[in-house]
Order: structure tokens, then sequence, then C-alpha cells
């Protein structure tokens, strides 16, 4: 790491002589242990480490960006060169031009009880094994197929800009995923399920995830069995923290990244439909939904997925309110895009590794909780369905138009939750249609995991998709 | 000897000294170049210097792969034996039945390798910002997209002998241009051949204005059943997922539609051809030998509607007691660690009878028209019922004739039931490459009748 440090030192200094008019320098150190089993059986396994430092430049208004593992000085002289070039070369007539931020000199880092390297292979293996036989011990061919995959993976950053910022940092992540099949006499049910946070290998008992994994598993081979079709028309819904936490992250958080907003995803993951709002309204005046709404992204959390205290651009970060009582508060922002609304970055710059920029991302992204217990959000319904999980979904570009399919469903009738499990109901709504339709929030929350993709080339980021219950008034089932 | 040849020899000696019995090491060097640009502008230029060394590692049944970025001698003898020991405390893998081991004569493949590549980082964001130009004189007000090109070289040696290697040149440029927040066309091109590559791209850039320029004052369309109509883009993502799951692997953990009893059964329209093909010289995925050191070769995955082959490897081959196909990669289910598995080169559909233009001429009844597509995910990946959402021009066809375009719908269908479907193949075929196409597939312009078309409740 030190002789990567000072590298990265040297690459600020190198950039400046050049003529470049903001130099950063990212050293990544990281280690990714994994394991994919299936059936009981490990199907792949592996353990890897990669050094490397990312280069960012402006000049000229232009912004180069070049990556390198060669560690010495000829390589990162080079890599600037050619980042200096291609910044040049992209002769852009509006210069791109970053946010003034307050320059910090600082460490964090996650706490790990329990280091990933200092857990035995087999007691990583033993985990996986254990919990696959009794799930197949309870299942046997209810639950044929069971692929399970362990990804612990840890960084040592060091990120370093022409500013005199200097942010260095130790995070861990451990992640767990299912994706099994269920099958009964009549029907199959798939799920892929995850669960993750920051922390070392303590994190899989503190959390219970085997429990946790299992249950999962007793509702999706229930699912297949018991869940029969319905057909509900309109009907109040209650959904789990789990199908709210996609509904933030997908409708709230990504139209709220300002990059999509003004374009630059444009090709890629797409732009925003807050671009029309915006453009005839302000922020903390456009109406979003019931004052009951409000969803925050905050990568502050200890043990989040998303977890950071520092951005990738070396700015502290805070809770974002990106709804507030209803209404479009914040948006998301790093430097470049701060600087085109004429803010403050709110430190959403995130990259996957050191090949890649930092782009402006999502980290925990939740309905804030309210007052209620579920059995309240349930008691004053005469008909309606809980939907604690989901299984396929997806949104257009904009972000508005929206699909939920549920897999656990169960039938809410005269404020109780009954027994009956109901077949892949569908909420095919608008991000106004939900948000105008929750009129109660439960004070729960769960956590889901989940990898955000955006970006190209493509950057899934760990962060976590969940909150608490909420209740939706008159939804119209199924698409039109 | 050369750096990267001493370094693939080492690869294989400190692995065999170590009690590693198999060894596959694939070199990859090449640089890979990125433009991106938004509103009509560059917003970000990058190069990537690749320098990967991808270890394959097996010690009887037991077996693991590693990266080494920017390989050493030192680095080698250091992280071999490191996995060495990692590998020691795993169990048999079920999915490793060995690997080839004979070397093979390999076909070359024309066309890999263009050298005006060389110089063509100088040329390409003056090519970026005249293709812009062309999209805005083609109708758009703005113009967004990406341009990756680059070369490599791999180089493969395995402990069975095996040491070849080949060089490849490429460029895919994706251009989507907008006239407001809701009116929008994309197009494609990519391939490796950079003649008339200017021309090439700003008719790209043409192309996506054009369809944006359609697309203005689109209104929310009715929710039914329609006839569809799915650019080379949208039936390249949807049927993609078919034929990516003609995968043992997929198949075996529930990923794919397709299944080892559906082989020799009819699964889709007589129409319907398609090869894997890796000997294509324009082929993005054409490689002529696979990570094992395998001659590829080519393989009907659907031969007149019939399911023929699925791609192996050698392992998979023995398992399922069918032919290698030359199909082994590195595979990653990205999450978790890369595997030995097959996968698809280049996906290649027969060309069919009609000219896009006799496919809107014969869509009497109401039909839909997509041009592209996005965020396709399934309720159940094993039955295939699936939705996808239509992104840029959408369009109302009707008495033969584009009538209006339409916004706010998602075809929400099942994947085989839609195979069976299809009514009418294009001569128009298109490579497709792009953020929602990973594999390589030339693809006409297909039609599928009685699709299901929904919308949101509220």
């Amino acid at each position: 790491m030190e002789n990567g440090k000072d590298l990265a030192d040297f690459a600020i200094d190198k950039g400046a002589s050049k003529g470049a008019n903001y130099v950063e320098a990212r050293l990544v150190e990281s280690r990714d242990e994994s394991y994919t089993s299936r059936n009981g059986v490990i199907l792949a396994a592996g353990n890897m480490t990669s050094t490397g430092i990312a280069i960012r430049v402006l000049v000229d208004g232009g912004m180069g960006f070049c990556s390198t593992a060669k560690l010495n000085k000829k390589a990162i002289g080079n890599a600037i060169q050619e980042a200096i070039k291609l910044a040049k070369a992209s002769k852009r007539k509006t210069p791109i031009t970053f946010s003034e931020e307050k320059t910090v000199q600082t460490t964090w880092k996650t706490p790990v009880k329990r280091k990933f390297e200092d857990v035995s292979v087999e007691e990583k293996q033993k985990f996986m094994i254990d919990l696959d036989k009794k799930l197949n011990k309870e299942f046997r061919l209810k639950l044929p197929t069971r692929t399970l995959l362990l990804d612990l993976y840890s960084d040592h950053k060091y990120i370093v800009n022409s500013e005199k910022a200097k942010v260095e940092s130790e995070n861990s992540i451990i992640t767990v995923h299912t994706f099994n099949t269920a099958k009964s006499k009549r029907e199959s049910e798939q799920r892929m399920q995850g669960r993750g946070g920051t922390g070392g290998w303590e994190w899989i008992e503190e959390k219970n995830i085997a429990d946790i994994i299992f249950k999962d598993n007793v509702a999706l081979v229930k699912t297949a069995r018991n869940a029969i079709k319905m057909d509900l028309r309109k009907v109040d819904v209650v959904v789990s923290g789990e199908v709210s936490g996609i509904m933030a992250h997908e409708n709230v958080g990504h139209p709220s990244e300002a990059d999509r907003i003004l374009g630059r995803e444009g090709a890629q993951a797409g732009e925003s439909f807050y671009l029309d709002l915006l453009n005839n309204g302000k922020l903390g005046e456009i109406k979003m939904g019931n004052e009951v709404v409000s969803i925050i992204d905050d990568p502050t959390i200890p043990g989040n997925s998303g977890f950071y205290l520092f951005d990738d651009e070396c700015v502290k970060a805070r809770p974002r309110y990106l709804i507030k009582e209803g209404k479009l508060n914040e948006l998301l922002l790093n430097r470049e895009y701060a600087n085109r609304y004429g803010v403050k970055s709110n430190a959403a710059a995130r990259a996957l590794n050191y090949k890649s920029e930092p782009i402006i991302r999502m980290a925990n992204t939740f309905f804030a909780p309210g007052d209620f217990t579920s059995e309240e959000l349930f008691e004053d319904i005469k008909e309606g369905i809980f939907m604690k999980s989901f299984t396929e979904w997806n949104i257009d570009d904009r972000r508005f138009q929206s699909k939920y399919v549920g897999l656990e469903v169960y039938l809410i009738k005269n404020g109780r939750l009954t027994d009956t499990m109901i077949r892949r109901p569908t909420l095919e709504l608008t991000t106004f249609g939900i948000l105008g339709s929750v009129d109660a929030v439960s004070n729960e929350f769960d956590a889901p995991h989940g990898m955000c993709g955006k970006g190209d080339p493509m950057q899934g980021v760990p962060v976590w998709l969940g909150g608490p219950h909420i209740r939706m008034r008159d939804i119209r089932l199924g698409g039109n | 000897m050369s750096e990267t040849e001493e370094i693939l020899k080492k690869t294989i000696q400190v692995a065999q000294k170590n009690g590693l019995n198999e060894i596959i090491a694939l070199m990859t060097k090449g640089k890979t170049y990125q433009i991106r640009f938004s509103n009509s502008a560059i917003d970000n230029s990058k190069i990537w210097h690749t320098e990967l060394l991808e270890i394959f590692l097996a010690k009887g049944q037991k077996t693991t792969l590693i990266d080494v970025e920017s390989p050493t001698l030192e680095k080698i003898s250091m992280v071999i034996p490191q996995t060495g020991k990692f590998l020691d405390k795993m169990p048999n893998s079920f999915l490793y039945g060995g690997m080839e081991t004979e070397p093979h004569a390999y076909q070359k493949i024309e066309g890999l390798y263009d050298q005006n590549i060389r110089d063509f980082s100088e040329k390409a964001p003056e090519l970026v910002n005249t293709a812009i130009q062309s999209s805005l004189d083609a109708g758009a007000k703005k113009v967004a997209g990406v341009l990756y090109f680059g070369d490599s070289k791999k180089e493969l040696m395995t402990s069975h002998g095996i040491d070849s290697s080949y060089k490849t040149s490429y460029y895919r440029l994706t251009i989507r241009s907008f006239v407001d927040g809701e009116s929008s066309g994309q197009d494609i091109t990519c391939g490796r051949n950079l003649t008339n590559i200017e021309k090439k791209f700003n008719q790209t850039g043409a192309a996506a204005g054009k369809i944006a320029k359609m697309a203005v004052e689109g209104k929310q369309g009715q929710a039914g059943k329609y006839d569809l109509i799915m650019s080379s883009t949208v039936a390249a993502n949807v049927f993609g997922e078919i034929t990516n799951g003609a995968n043992p692997l997929k198949m075996m953990i529930g990923m794919s539609p397709l299944k080892n009893n559906l082989i020799g059964k009819k699964i889709a329209s007589e129409q319907l051809n398609i090869v894997d093909n890796p000997h294509l010289g324009e082929g993005l995925g054409s490689r002529p030998f696979d990570v094992e050191g395998t001659s590829t070769s080519k393989t009907p995955i659907i031969t007149n509607g019939v399911l023929t082959e699925i791609l192996h490897n050698t392992s998979t081959s023995k398992m399922n007691q069918a032919k290698n196909t030359g199909s082994s990669i590195f595979f990653d289910f990205g999450i978790g660690s890369k595997l030995l598995a097959p996968a698809p080169s280049n996906m290649v559909y027969k060309s069919g009878d009609y000219s896009f233009e006799e496919i809107i001429a014969d869509s009497k009844k109401p039909t839909i028209y997509i041009t592209s597509n996005w965020y396709t995910r399934f309720t159940n990946m094993i039955e295939g019922s699936f939705s996808t959402i239509p992104r840029d021009g959408m369009f109302l066809v009707e008495d033969g004739e584009i009538k209006k375009p339409l916004r706010k719908l998602r075809l929400t269908d099942n994947l085989l039931e839609m195979f069976s479907r299809i009514s009418a193949i294009g001569k128009d075929i298109q490579q497709i490459q792009w953020w929602e196409v990973q594999t390589p597939t030339f693809i006409p312009t297909i039609k599928v009748n009685d699709c299901n078309i929904t919308s949101a409740t509220q």
C-alpha cells in the first residue's frame, strides 16, 4: 500500500505539472473470495486480489480517465499523459467543472471483528454446505434446485486529488445470494434473494443469516404449493420492506440521480422524469406523494451494504432526503453535477473498482419509517393483499412506469391477514401511482441486499434495498 | 521467447511444481478506448491497458480460477502456491470432467483484426462529433451514446501442450438521440472492419435521429393483444434469453427455459434457424479456439424450429454424452467465482424472406413496432415468463403503414410461446451488441403474432 500511495501522490504532482486543471488518483487494493454451490456441492470457488490506480483529470474543460495495474512511476506517468490527451481531444464547448468542496484529509474504516482472511476456508464452506443440507432435509424434491453464492469482498483505498484532499479507507462487504426453484405438483416458483452488509465474518451469525435464508425458502415452497390465482381488482395493498425498498430505489432513487436528469446516462441507464418536474417547479415545492412519504438515501448507516463515510471524490457523506413529507427535496449529486446546479455535492460519487470512474450512485434508499405496526396497517382493510416478497420487476428508463410481481402474497380480509396465498399479483404502477397512494408507513425496517446496476461499463455496486412496510390504497392489480 | 510466452510457461511450471495437474493460462493484452457522450458533447474519454492473465487450475477434480493483472514472474510465483493451498481445501467439483488434452489445427478466421485500429484513437473523437451532427441533422435535439474500440491479443498455453494465439480489433457505437425527454431513437453499429467507418457512424447517428423525430408526440398506447414487430435490437435481447440458455450450466441451475428433453423437438416457428458461429470475421464473439484450446465450430442451435444442439465444453459434453462444441469460457455469474463452462460466441440467425418494408406492408391489423427495449426480467426463468420495456420509438402499424408513435407500454409474455408465434423473419440482418445485449447477435427484424402488451393501471 505504501508504494501505491507514493505513486498516487506522484500522479497528482505529475498531472499538475503537465497542465491538468484537476487531477485525482484512486489507489484500490482489493480482495475477493467467493464460493458458489449447487445443491450442496461447491461448483466454483476463488480467491483473488487486485491492485491498481485510477487517474481522472480535467483539462481544458474535458475529462480524461486512465487506469493501470502497473505500479511504477513510468506507468503512472504514461497514464497521466494519456488521460490528459483524451481530455483535450474532447473539445467540449461547455467545460466540465467541479463544485468547490471542503478539503479533507482523513481516514475511515468499517468495523470488523473477524476478517475474512482469518476465517478458515473450511468454515466458510461448512456454512454453505450445512445450510444446503438443512434445506434439502426439510424440503427434498419440493426445492430441487438450490444455488448459493457467498462473496467476501474487502478493499483498502487511498484517494488523493490536486486540491490536497486525501481519504484513506478500509471497507469489507459480505453477501449471500440464493437462487432457488421450488416445485409443487402444479407449479414452480423461483426466487433470487440477497442479504448483505458491511462487516466481517461475524455478520453471518449476528444477523442470523442461515435462519433468514431457511425461512425465506419455507415461504418459497409454501408459495409454490399454496398460491392460487384470484381475480382481485381494486384493493388496498400493504407491501413489506423488501418491496417498499425496491420501489424507493427504482422509482425515487434512480430518478434523483442528477447525471440522469441532465442526460449523462442517456444512452445507457436512461434519463429521468424529474427533468420535466424541475423544468416546471422547484425542489421543496414539487408534490410527489402524500405527506406520510419521506424517502431517504443514507450511506452512513453502519452495516449497510452501501456504507461509506467519504465518497470517491473525498466529500463527506450524509443522509440525503430525496422526498420530504411528500415533496421532492434533494437530488443525488457528485461534484460535477452539484456544480451544474450551483450547490455542494452530497457525496454520491462511487466507483466499483480502480478501473471505473466515480459516478452518482445510491447507497441505501428507503421510505422513512412511520408510526404504525404492521397489524395496524392491516386493521382497517376490508379486502387487500400483503405482498411480502417480489419476483419479476422492471421500470422504464425515465423511471416512471414500474412493475412489481408479487411472490409471497397473502389475502387481507376484514382487517386480518389470512393464510390464503395469491399467485403472482402484479403492481403495474407509475411512480406517482405508488407515492400518491401511500397513506401509512410502519415502524419496522428490513434490509435485503442488492446490486445496483448503472454506468458503462456496467458498475454493479452494493446497496441495501429495504425499509418499512407501506400501505397503498385503492390499487388496481394487474397490468392494463 | 517473448515476455508473454515466458509468463505463460512460468505459470504452467510453477503450477505443476505445486502439484496442480491441469492448467490453463490465458493472457489478454490490449487497449480498450471508450468515448462517452451526452447532450451532443463528449463527457469522458477513457483508456484501459489490459494485461490480464487468467489462470485455471485443477488438482484432480478440484478447480479454481484466478486473475492476475499486469502479471510478473514474481507475482505468479507468489499467487499460484497460495491458490494451490486454497485448492487443497476445496471439495471435488462435480462439474469438472477434465479439459481439452489434444492440440488442434485451428481455422484461420479472416477479418478478426483491422490494422487501421492502430491510429483510430486519433480520429475517433472527431468521428463521434460528426456522427452526433448527423443525428442532429436528422432531427434530434440532443445526442447521447458511447463508442468503444480497441485491440487485443490472446495467447493461450495449457498443461496439455496447447499453445496458440490470435489478435482482434473491434468497434462498437451506440447512439441514442432525443427530440425531447420522451421522444428518442437508438441505433447501433459494431464490428471489426474500419473501412468506411465515418459513413457507418454517420448512418447510425442519422438513423437514431430519424427514429427520435418519428417518436415526437407519441401518446399512451392501449394495452391488449397485438402482433409485434421487433427490431434487430429488441429481438436480440428477447430471444437471446432463449439462445443464451442453450447451455447445460444454465439449464442445471434453472436459468433457462430450455431442457435436455427438448433437444430434437420443435420449439419455434419452422422459419427459424439459428447457428452459434464463431468463425465470422466481423463477429465480436469470434474465436478460433476456446479457453481450453478446443477448436471452435459452428453449432446449429435451432434448425427449422427444432432445438438441435446446445453448447458444450469438454466437461459438460462428457456429462451429457454430447459433442464438445468448443464453447468453453471462463464463465462469470456476475456474483461469486468464475468457472469453466460453455457460452455462446456469435448467435447468427438465417435471413428470412421479407424486407422491413414488406413486414410493415403486410401488417394490416393493429401491430406494434418496437425499436429498442431494456430491463428484461423474469417471473420464472424455467417457464420463460417475462416482461421487458420498450424504449425509444414505438409505433402503431395498421393497414400496412406506420400510423403513429406510442408510449408507455410493456411486453409481458412467454419466451418459448413467442418463439412458436414468429410469423415473419426479415432480411435486414444486423450485428447487435450493446448495453442490453452481451452476446453478439446477427439478427434481422422479427414479427411475432398475438403478443401481450400491458401498461400501468394508475
